[in-house]
């Protein structure tokens, strides 16, 4: 039987498919359809250290193969995730991915030093593309310094674990990964939804800026995940516009250890489970012993 | 719920711009309550996501969906064929809630009435019903319930009361107002901020429906909030804790 675990942090998932931040809830809302301890790993709805109310509507757009969505990271705080959600995934023995963001330092300190380590936590992903509010708001993610100085900090302050979700808005993406690195993380998702925006020729007007994401992203995350591996040797969760097994394959190819599924979960929402069974097919038929195996593969 | 594949056995322009979908499905949904909806995968690759429909009736494993062509998913289903597949998740959100009244008033505006049928259809002689529209061939979309004796309006002033929806109700609500009645609507949101103005006085109990954009339906997004009075959590899912709201608790 092939195997599709894969060991991530020196933890063993029990595959390589998990949710992109913020499209599976919090988790318990996808439990009429289908378990959560299905996922490799599940990966938190943005959380910070105090609650946040998010946008006004709309927050989310429909383009050619992609959506836009401006739901500005609405979420009840770490301590109501803790206390209120993670018990499911405790009963369920489901290892989880924090995804956590913070408008200044401090807030992503203060929210990193919050998360008790756990034998179900595998990792802190830290959402990099938030303004920075104490420097004009430009994204953490985008300034090498300021990445190696966030990453560093929050290293300081955990022993779980740092995972840095990177933006696709940035002139040279190996320049951060790189500052990233030096500063000690642990490994990266790429990549986050690209900054766009909507013009409604009719009312002369912009009715939503937002993030862009599916399948109209996926080159662009998957020439991200190509580069990144070969330069930089941490775990890379791969992640923008998976729709099905062979996008996920082509993710691990190119060098990712795991993937992430995000909006096409909103166009069919068994797309995880689905991707799970034809992975395990693939490998099945492939005669190929372990999924793990396949990563970077298409490096030659 | 449950992710449900059907076939197109008809859809049919009723009015200018206005269908009624018949879909037989593959498997029986669970009973819909009424303000509850589906969200469907139109066969158009070019429509990506999916579009929430009120489900308009349920019957024989046949879903019935009244809608207007208003955007692209729309526009699309319009010219979609006989015997064409469609995915239905369904029936998803939160329902209308009957309790114990003395008298349930319906008040549907234009496409509104989609939303309303099914509780209507549940409430029979007990629904006092009044639909509002903009001319009199709108009249169409209320066809089902003419034997029901609804009050009507037309903005246009050919058919019924001239004017709208909710001016036709403030004229019979005094003579309706028993002690405990309760308003159920479904509509455009300017006829809500219209229809609080006109309740509010008696602070009579009103549920409303609510549409708003959504890409999943189901609740994982946060995309299709509506802003109400909770001070806590202001935004709320139209999707999972709606579509149906207590119009007192948002904010319009």
């Amino acid at each position: 039987m092939a195997s599709m675990s894969v060991k991530l942090f020196g933890k063993n998932l029990r595959n390589p498919v998990m949710n992109a931040s913020g499209t599976l809830g919090y988790g318990e809302e996808i439990e009429p359809l289908w378990g959560i301890e299905n996922l490799g790993a599940y990966v938190t709805k943005g959380l910070s250290l105090n609650p946040h109310n998010g946008n006004p509507t709309p927050r989310v757009w429909e383009e050619r193969q992609g959506l836009i969505n401006s739901i500005g990271l609405q979420n009840v705080g770490v301590d109501r995730f803790f206390n209120e959600y993670f018990p499911l995934f405790k009963k369920k023995k489901t290892p989880i991915i924090v995804n956590f963001f913070g408008f200044t330092e401090e807030e992503y300190v203060a929210c990193a030093r919050r998360i008790k380590p756990d034998n179900l936590i595998i990792a802190l992903e830290m959402n990099l593309s938030c303004p920075n509010v104490k420097q004009g708001g430009i994204s953490f993610g985008k300034d090498p310094e300021m990445v190696y100085k966030i990453v560093k900090e929050v290293k300081a302050v955990t022993r779980i674990p740092i995972i840095a979700k990177l933006t696709p808005e940035v002139r040279n993406l190996r320049e951060i990964a790189g500052a990233a690195y030096d500063a000690g993380v642990d490994g990266f998702t790429l990549l986050n939804t690209m900054p766009s925006l909507v013009v409604d020729i009719e009312k002369c007007s912009v009715p939503i800026r937002g993030g862009l994401s599916g399948p109209v992203l996926r080159p662009i995350a998957l020439k991200a995940v190509y580069e990144i591996f070969s330069s930089l040797h941490v775990p890379i969760l791969g992640s923008g516009g998976i729709m099905n097994y062979s996008d996920a394959l082509s993710f691990i190819m190119a060098g990712a250890c795991a993937v992430q599924v995000g909006t096409a979960t909103f166009v069919d929402p068994y797309t995880i489970p689905k991707i799970i069974q034809e992975l395990k097919n693939y490998l099945e038929q492939l005669r190929c012993p372990r999924i793990s195996d396949l990563t970077g593969v298409a490096h030659g | 719920m449950d992710d449900i594949e059907g076939r197109i056995i008809q859809n049919k322009e009723i009015v200018s711009g206005h269908y009624l979908l018949k879909v037989k499905l593959a498997k029986p949904m669970n009973t819909p309550i009424p303000g509850q909806f589906a969200m469907m995968k139109l066969p158009d690759s070019e429509v990506f996501l999916r579009r929430p429909f009120s489900i308009y009736d349920y019957r024989q494993d046949t879903a019935y969906f009244m809608y207007k062509v208003v955007g692209k998913g729309t526009h699309s289903l319009s010219r979609t064929g006989k015997n064409s597949t469609v995915s239905l998740l369904c029936p998803l959100g939160k329902g209308f809630n009957i309790q114990k009244r003395d008298a349930y008033v319906v008040v549907a505006g234009g496409i509104g009435i989609a939303g309303v049928h099914l509780l209507i259809k549940r409430l029979g002689k007990q629904a006092i019903i009044f639909f509002g529209c903009n001319r009199a061939e709108e009249l169409a979309l209320m066809r089902y319930h003419i034997n029901l004796n609804p009050y009507v309006s037309t903005l246009d002033g050919s058919y019924g009361f001239h004017g709208n929806v909710v001016q036709l109700l403030s004229k019979h609500l005094k003579t309706i107002c028993k002690s405990n009645i309760e308003v159920f609507t479904c509509g455009p949101e300017n006829m809500f901020v219209s229809l609080r103005r006109l309740l509010e006085k008696m602070r009579i109990p009103c549920q409303a429906s609510f549409e708003e954009r959504m890409a999943c339906g189901l609740g994982l997004c946060f995309g299709c909030v509506k802003k109400t009075l909770d001070e806590k959590e202001p935004y709320k899912r139209v999707c999972k804790e709606g579509p149906v709201f207590d119009l007192w608790q948002v904010c319009l």
